[in-house]
């Protein structure tokens, strides 16, 4: 009796349902990590606030939110670059790179806007080489953004033989790293912008669209006719430029410029995002998870440093974290998704 | 006189390609023409060139060599914009969609309506025209907003062919469009194969389900091995004909190595 009952003309409206269940399992795949990761912060947040007496006060929160800063204002961009498939490893060392060229062009008299605006022209400069390589050339990314990590470690230690170089507190510019605007730190205010404005690229524009189809198949996209090969390279720029963006408050902050600044950067980085539900294989991406992913490692640190635990401990933990966030990343989530890569 | 020469001016020729792959010599010079609102059937054997003849043809492949002239102009595609802009539109044999975009996104891509000075993607008009155009190509896809990669196979199929129709080609390359289609879907697509052409819309027909051919095609062109073998026309041909001559070169093959 029912066989005969669903079979009459129930053919449309099931399908209906059928591809409503996928649209809805599809939902749940993309947005599974991003929830889950969301539960993992707020339950770090109620465990470190009993756990460590100053964590839960607006002045750690406030110095929590300066010390992510640089690395989600790097994440943000990473997200386009891993959302193409892509890897920039050379983030750290350009943060290395900007901060101490940053404080020597200072020191030999520079006008502080002129310095900035040149070593953020740097910044996208070394992004622009990491993407014509890795997009023109079609020489892995891994490979080309290895190769310019070392260089430009290199570079930053030949610049500054190895010694920090302090930047006069004075300037205008020291501002950026240890400013505040009505109570909040100017480079947490700088890195919600920037996240937000990268949410609004990635979610709402031509180019954030045509940054998920190069991820996701990038012939297809070629033969839609868009420039693939421009695309590329433009989320190669956006990371080189965020890192100098980063490079700078961090040695505006410490008010000096170290060759040694952002060792392991990239690792962070990388971390936030995946983390966040990006996918490293491309075509899937969550900004708010990079945010959320971000925000987690930044509670992680602070929390166990505030709870006298070896700061050595605080790497080993991160990596274990990147570890299992691949893990749940290819594994345990791309179950719900109704895309099978 | 002039004027008869006008009104049959080719919509399309293609003269002398060749693109070779390495060991492989994909076409080894192919001379092709359509004319406005003609439509061609395009057959042979597996590997015999027909996608790649067509990529060309599409800006999806640059040959090594050979000419293309389109509505009396000569043109060299650069990419497959190039095509795109002259009103060439392709269904691949792999669709080319991206599977984590969604039925809308797929349908646009490449030319998304935009807003805020071309600045974001108007995603609302998006979906509504993305619903008006599968609506009125009778395609059955309920949600415009579900990642393709979570469609069925013909629902896929029919994402591809949307793109391509959507946008008032001159020339429309389908690639065998019909292979993950049901009997009634086929049917849509013949149909509307037949309605373009009457609005003057060229088309070239690749497919292996040759009783089909007979229907919708004026002019059948016989590719083998990279080259064009037989250019017939569809209504004095017979299905047997069509066969031997797909088959027929297999032979001949076969003797010239054995001599
Ligand atoms: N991108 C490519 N790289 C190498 N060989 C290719 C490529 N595309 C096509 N070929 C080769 O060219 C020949 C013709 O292929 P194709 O045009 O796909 O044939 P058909 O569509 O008629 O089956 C085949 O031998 C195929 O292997
Ligand atoms: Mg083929």
């Amino acid at each position: 009796m029912t066989p005969t009952k669903t079979a009459t003309g129930a053919g449309t409206s099931r399908r209906v349902v059928t591809t409503r269940s996928a649209r809805a399992s599809a939902h749940i795949g993309r947005h599974a990590q991003t929830i889950a990761i969301a539960a993992v912060l707020v339950v770090l947040l109620i465990f470190f606030a009993f756990s460590a007496d100053r964590f839960a006060t607006t002045g750690n929160i406030f110095n929590l939110l300066r010390q992510i800063a640089p690395t989600l204002v790097v994440a943000t961009a990473m997200t386009f670059v891993i959302s193409t498939s892509g890897i920039d490893l050379s983030v750290g060392s350009t943060v290395a790179l900007s901060g101490s060229l940053l404080a020597i062009v200072l020191q030999h008299g520079w006008n502080p806007t002129l310095a900035l605006v040149a070593i953020l022209a740097l910044g996208a400069l070394i992004g622009f080489v990491n993407g014509w390589f890795s997009s023109y050339q079609n020489i892995p990314p891994f490979i080309v953004t290895l190769a310019m990590l070392s260089i430009m470690r290199g570079t930053a230690l030949r610049a500054t033989e190895g010694y920090s170089t302090p930047i006069d507190g004075d300037l205008w510019i020291v501002q950026i790293g240890q400013g505040r605007i009505a109570g909040v730190p100017v480079p947490a205010i700088l890195a919600v912008i920037i996240a937000l404005v990268g949410w609004l690229v990635l979610t709402r524009t031509p180019f954030g669209r045509y940054v998920i189809g190069l991820g996701s198949n990038g012939e297809s996209l070629r033969r839609a006719g868009v420039n693939t090969r421009k695309v590329g390279l433009t989320v190669y720029v956006l990371t080189g430029l965020a890192a100098a963006v980063a490079g700078v408050l961090i040695a505006t902050r410490l008010s000096s410029g170290s060759s040694n600044a952002g060792s392991g950067f990239e690792l962070e980085v990388i971390t936030a995002v995946v983390l966040g539900g990006t996918s490293l294989f491309g075509g899937r991406a969550s900004m708010l998870g990079t945010i959320l992913g971000a925000l987690t490692l930044g509670v992680i640190a602070n929390g166990l440093v505030l709870l006298h635990v070896s700061p050595f401990y605080v790497q080993i933990v991160q990596g274990g974290i990147l570890l299992l966030a691949i893990f749940a990343n290819s594994k345990v989530w791309a179950k719900f998704g109704a895309i099978r890569k | 006189m002039t004027d008869q020469e006008a009104g049959r001016a080719d919509r399309v020729v293609m003269r002398d390609i060749r693109k070779r792959y390495g060991m492989v010599d994909a076409l080894r010079g192919v001379t092709l023409r359509v004319g406005p609102g003609e439509v061609v059937g395009l057959v042979g054997d597996n590997a015999a060139g027909k996608s790649t003849l067509m990529k060309v043809l599409a800006g999806a492949v640059v040959p090594d060599s050979g000419e293309i002239v389109f509505d009396g102009r000569p043109v060299a595609f650069a990419s497959p914009k190039d095509a795109r802009e002259l009103g060439i539109e392709m269904v691949y044999q792999d669709l080319a969609l991206c599977d984590d975009i969604d039925v809308a996104g797929n349908l646009f891509l490449g030319r998304e309506p935009r807003r805020a000075g071309g600045m974001m993607l108007d995603v609302r008009r998006m979906h509504a025209d993305a619903r008006r155009h599968l609506d009125a190509l009778n395609i059955r896809i309920p949600l415009t907003d579900i990642p393709v990669g979570g469609l069925s196979g013909g629902q896929r199929q029919a994402v591809a062919i949307a793109r391509a129709v959507t946008f008032g080609p001159k020339l429309l390359i389908l690639d065998e469009p019909t292979a993950a289609l049901a009997v009634a879907e086929v049917e849509t697509v013949l149909e509307l194969i037949k309605t373009v052409s009457a609005q003057d819309v060229s088309v070239i027909l690749i497919t292996h389900r040759l009783q089909d051919l007979f229907r919708v095609c004026d002019r059948l062109c016989v590719m083998y091995e990279g080259t064009l073998r037989a250019d017939l026309d569809a209504r004095s041909t017979s299905l047997e004909r069509l066969v031997s001559e797909i088959v027929a070169h297999d032979e001949e093959d076969k003797e010239g190595r054995r001599r």
